[in-house]
């Protein structure tokens, strides 16, 4: 228990010490873009401690969810069976490589055009942008799967798809779990901006618009917002990994 | 606990070559290797280091294709790793699964072969019985000694019932004390399953501690030196046995084959 109270100190106490800081410096602030942090907080609670969580947030992380769940499995399988072939690899990899350096947001306007500005635009832009960083880390992990344990694989004669779904895949998992974080952080940043595009409701789109319409009170706790969301996905994320990888952890001789 | 006996397979290796191609030189590892394995005999296979024992043994589970000659196993051609045939490798960790717990280690292969579950726990807990394993079901290989996990090693070898044991040296990586644990631990298995068991080692001790028969390879490329048959009687104890007159002789005489022809 005194173990864990210790933790949170660590690794909070800098946030609290800069939030302090940034209340202090800024509480009599007559600058219209940095406005006193008191004022954000308030505001804060009236925008998003509940009301407007329905009308934008949902709506985002709906998209953010669809996205991801379509993105992600597929380029887990296609990465899987790219990771077999060495031959499939060499014709697809100056494919890949080119797609994977666009960055996702940029293809954002693309979709608007194909798919209108609705929410299926946004989806299919968050999904095309997760779809690369989860390819990239699967192929390397089923590519790189350890000669012994194919061999024994082989060995118990495990067909190609049960050797690829019981044994590569598993065994890559810590990387192709780096390549689904990042995807999710690419989702997330694709969620956002797909919103500051032309988008009526949405997180992105409240942030922006307040920004435009000169509310920058509003515009600070959308960002903060942004920030807390992010942040929550990722502690979200890792606790799951931890749970799913303990193996590797402790094979590793990993204590936290 | 009752074992269902069963018979060992026969094999049979036929004028055996192997020559790598590829990067540069061919390189010619072995050379008309031939030796028949009687069903429920316990051959080593013994050579200088390099000298092509693991390739040999490649050849024989199947992993590797004969440049030359033909391998048999109960008269059918090995092309592929065959049915009855299981391995047991030096790298035990490598040849585990680090994400699954010792009992799922053992059952996955009888999973993947869509074995009832039944059957397959049954398969598991003789196997971990057999291996010394109990109370170790739900660890996973990691939290376990090197010793532990060879057992693992060999517990998932048992538990698909074959009929040939091949080992590549599979005690080389554990300590002195669990080495002769081992050691012991393959003896009762043979004998209480009467499957023919291979094992390829760099250590004449234990290749003639354990075997009705030693083959020795050496040269490059390799070949067989000699094939000496272990008159020592089963069962075999690890002060008495290595204390015989014979084991000494034995020892010496393929120590001399492996010097000699360095």
């Amino acid at each position: 228990m005194l173990a864990l109270l210790r933790r949170f100190l660590i690794s909070s106490w800098l946030v609290v010490a800069l939030l302090l800081f940034w209340w202090k410096v800024s509480a009599n602030s007559e600058n219209y873009f940095w406005p006193p942090l008191g004022q954000i907080a308030s505001q804060f609670k009236a925008n998003w401690l509940f009301t407007n969580v329905v009308d934008d947030v949902i709506p985002s992380l709906k998209n953010l969810a669809i996205g991801y769940f379509i993105g992600a499995p597929c380029a887990l399988v296609v990465g899987a069976h790219l990771g077999l072939s060495e031959i499939a690899q060499r014709i697809f990899s100056p494919l890949v490589n080119f797609f994977r350096s666009i960055p996702g947001v940029a293809l954002v306007p693309i979709f608007i055009m194909l798919f209108g500005i609705g929410d299926e635009s946004r989806r299919v832009s968050i999904a095309v942008a997760v779809f690369f960083p989860t390819l990239i880390a699967t192929i390397e992990a089923v590519r790189t799967s350890d000669a012994v344990l194919l061999d024994v694989s082989r060995s118990f004669k495990f067909s190609s798809f049960q050797s690829l779904w019981r044994v590569r895949v598993p065994s890559g998992a810590p990387m192709i779990s780096s390549g689904l974080q990042v995807s999710l952080q690419v989702g997330f940043i694709v969620m956002i901006v797909s919103e500051m595009l032309g988008a009526f409701r949405g997180l992105g789109a409240f942030t922006v618009e307040a920004q435009q319409s000169f509310m920058i009170i509003d515009m600070w706790t959308g960002i903060i917002m942004l920030g807390i969301l992010g942040y929550i996905f990722n502690v979200i994320f890792e606790l799951i990994e931890k749970r799913a990888l303990r193996w590797y952890r402790g094979q590793k001789g990993l204590t936290t | 606990m009752t074992h269902p006996k069963r018979t060992g397979a026969r094999l049979e290796l036929k004028d055996v070559t192997k020559t790598y191609t590829g990067h540069g030189e061919d390189k010619h590892v072995l050379d008309h290797i031939n030796c028949i394995v009687e069903p429920g005999e316990f051959l080593s296979i013994v050579g200088p280091s390099g000298v092509g024992k693991t390739t040999l043994l490649r050849l024989l589970t199947g992993l590797t294709p004969v440049t030359s000659g033909e391998i048999l196993l109960d008269g059918k051609r090995v092309t592929s790793p065959p049915e009855d045939l299981a391995i047991v490798l030096q790298e035990y960790t490598r040849s585990l699964m680090p994400w699954l717990t010792v009992e799922k280690n053992i059952e996955l292969p009888l999973k993947l072969k869509k074995i009832a579950k039944e059957e397959r726990r049954e398969r598991v807990q003789s196997a971990i019985l057999e291996v010394g394993l109990e109370g170790n079901d739900s660890r996973y290989p990691w939290q376990l000694s090197g010793g532990m996990q060879q057992r693992v090693a060999i517990a998932r070898a048992l538990a698909s019932r074959p009929r040939i044991l091949v080992m590549d040296e599979p005690f080389a990586s554990v300590d002195a004390q669990t080495r002769l644990d081992l050691e012991d631990l393959v003896l009762k298995v043979r004998d209480d399953f009467g499957i023919t068991t291979l094992l390829v080692t760099h250590d004449m001790d234990e290749a003639v501690y354990l075997a009705d028969r030693v083959l020795v390879l050496t040269g490059k490329p390799a070949h067989v030196a000699a094939e000496i048959a272990v008159p020592l009687g089963y069962p075999r104890d690890q002060v008495d046995t290595r204390a015989h007159p014979d084991f000494g002789r034995l020892r010496g005489e393929i120590y001399q084959l492996i010097r000699g022809k360095r």
